[in-house]
């Protein structure tokens, strides 16, 4: 049986059907999960999709970080679930400090839409492990408040320890520190990106294919695990 | 009945695009030498006496939801309410005017601009560079006499 994979929706959320159909091409089971649910429903991952929750008030994802089925997905990723937040996930993922530092405003004060090329820094995780490190791929970026920033302490051990994923690679987009476009905690299980591996999943919708090793990496972890 | 006010602010090393923007607009419109960082200002109406232990909830509920203490600062404190009835509390903003009371919503907003911009104004008057500073003296006045 294919792996469940969860794909919050919360109100506001716009890139939750194309997660659920990337999971499904990639031969995953998609799961939608809603936002008000206290529930997880079985799955064994989650993905926490791109868009603007609760019309991005206050901050991205402050409000969406208190969803009652974020206390599940909080716990699920603290006991070793593979967790993706893409977009506005990655916002909501710090938020709730599942991952360190913090989204802001594009240093270029527009919003930018684009092909964005980056590299890929660390294969350790169970989203990535099927990139080949120092690989380049093409992902599509959009975002208004992609600049990732962090204390220079946080830099540093994210530096040290392999937890910088994604690097932005040509030119930086947003102003995040470092070029970071893409994060992971210490164990390797939650991953938030700023560009978007679910709109790069088919020749017909996106510039590359490149998203799909994301959602075939945590599917084959899930199926080594049973 | 309480107003606990807590004021937001982005962290110094923290890049403010949003300040920015303003700063290079004040530019643009001739206001020279004045630069800007934007925060956000949180106006809680707070039920019951307001006890040491009511006011470190209010803290807490600052540094949980209203601050993300990642990027940013803030600082909570009382403010002190006019003794009126409760409508005019309402509008017992420091820098009210006190026009006639046919302020919806959006009237509210409208004056609150101005009255930031003649309040501004009136705060760089020693500079003296602002083109329209007689109109601006008397916003300020007003300003003043409201407040």
């Amino acid at each position: 049986m294919a792996p469940r994979i969860g794909v919050v929706t919360f109100p506001g959320s716009l890139d939750d059907q194309d997660a659920l159909r990337a999971i499904r091409l990639c031969e995953g089971e998609p799961v939608p999960l809603w936002h008000g649910n206290d529930s997880l429903d079985d799955v064994e991952a989650v993905i926490l999709p791109g868009g603007f929750s609760y019309g991005d008030y206050l901050r991205c994802g402050a409000i969406s970080r208190f969803a009652p089925v974020m206390t599940e997905v909080i716990k699920a990723a603290d006991s070793g679930m593979p967790v993706l937040g893409i977009c506005n996930g990655f916002q909501i993922l710090c938020e709730a400090h599942l991952l360190p530092g913090a989204l802001i405003r594009n240093d270029v004060r527009v919003f930018v839409c684009k092909d964005q090329d980056l590299r890929v820094e660390s294969v350790d995780t169970t989203w990535t492990s099927e990139f080949s490190r120092g690989q380049e791929i093409t992902l599509v970026l959009k975002s208004g408040e992609g600049g990732y920033v962090a204390d220079e302490e946080t830099l540093r051990r994210l530096e040290g320890e392999g937890q910088v994923i994604f690097r932005y690679l040509n030119s930086n987009p947003n102003g995040s520190y470092n070029d970071i476009a893409g994060i992971c905690n210490e164990r390797g299980n939650v991953v938030g990106l700023m560009p978007h591996p679910e709109h790069n999943v088919d020749a017909l919708t996106g510039p590359t294919r490149d998203g799909r090793a994301i959602f075939s990496s945590v599917l084959n972890f899930l199926a080594a695990k049973v | 009945m309480a107003r606990v006010v807590v004021d937001v602010m982005p962290k110094p090393e923290i890049l403010d695009p949003q300040g920015k923007a303003v700063t290079g607009a004040l530019a643009r419109l001739g206001f020279a030498g004045i630069s800007v960082r934007q925060g956000k200002r949180f106006e809680l109406e707070v039920e019951g006496e307001l006890t040491e232990d009511r006011l470190a909830e209010v803290r807490r509920a600052a540094e949980t939801l209203l601050a993300n203490t990642v990027i940013e600062t803030f600082n909570v404190r009382v403010e002190e309410l006019p003794e009126a009835s409760e409508e005019e509390e309402d509008e017992g903003e420091p820098a009210e005017q006190g026009e006639p009371a046919e302020q919806g919503a959006s009237d509210d907003q409208g004056e609150s601009a101005q009255r930031g911009e003649s309040d501004d104004q009136g705060e760089s008057d020693d500079q003296g560079e602002s083109a329209n500073q007689g109109k601006s003296d008397e916003q300020a006045q007003l300003a003043t006499q409201a407040g």
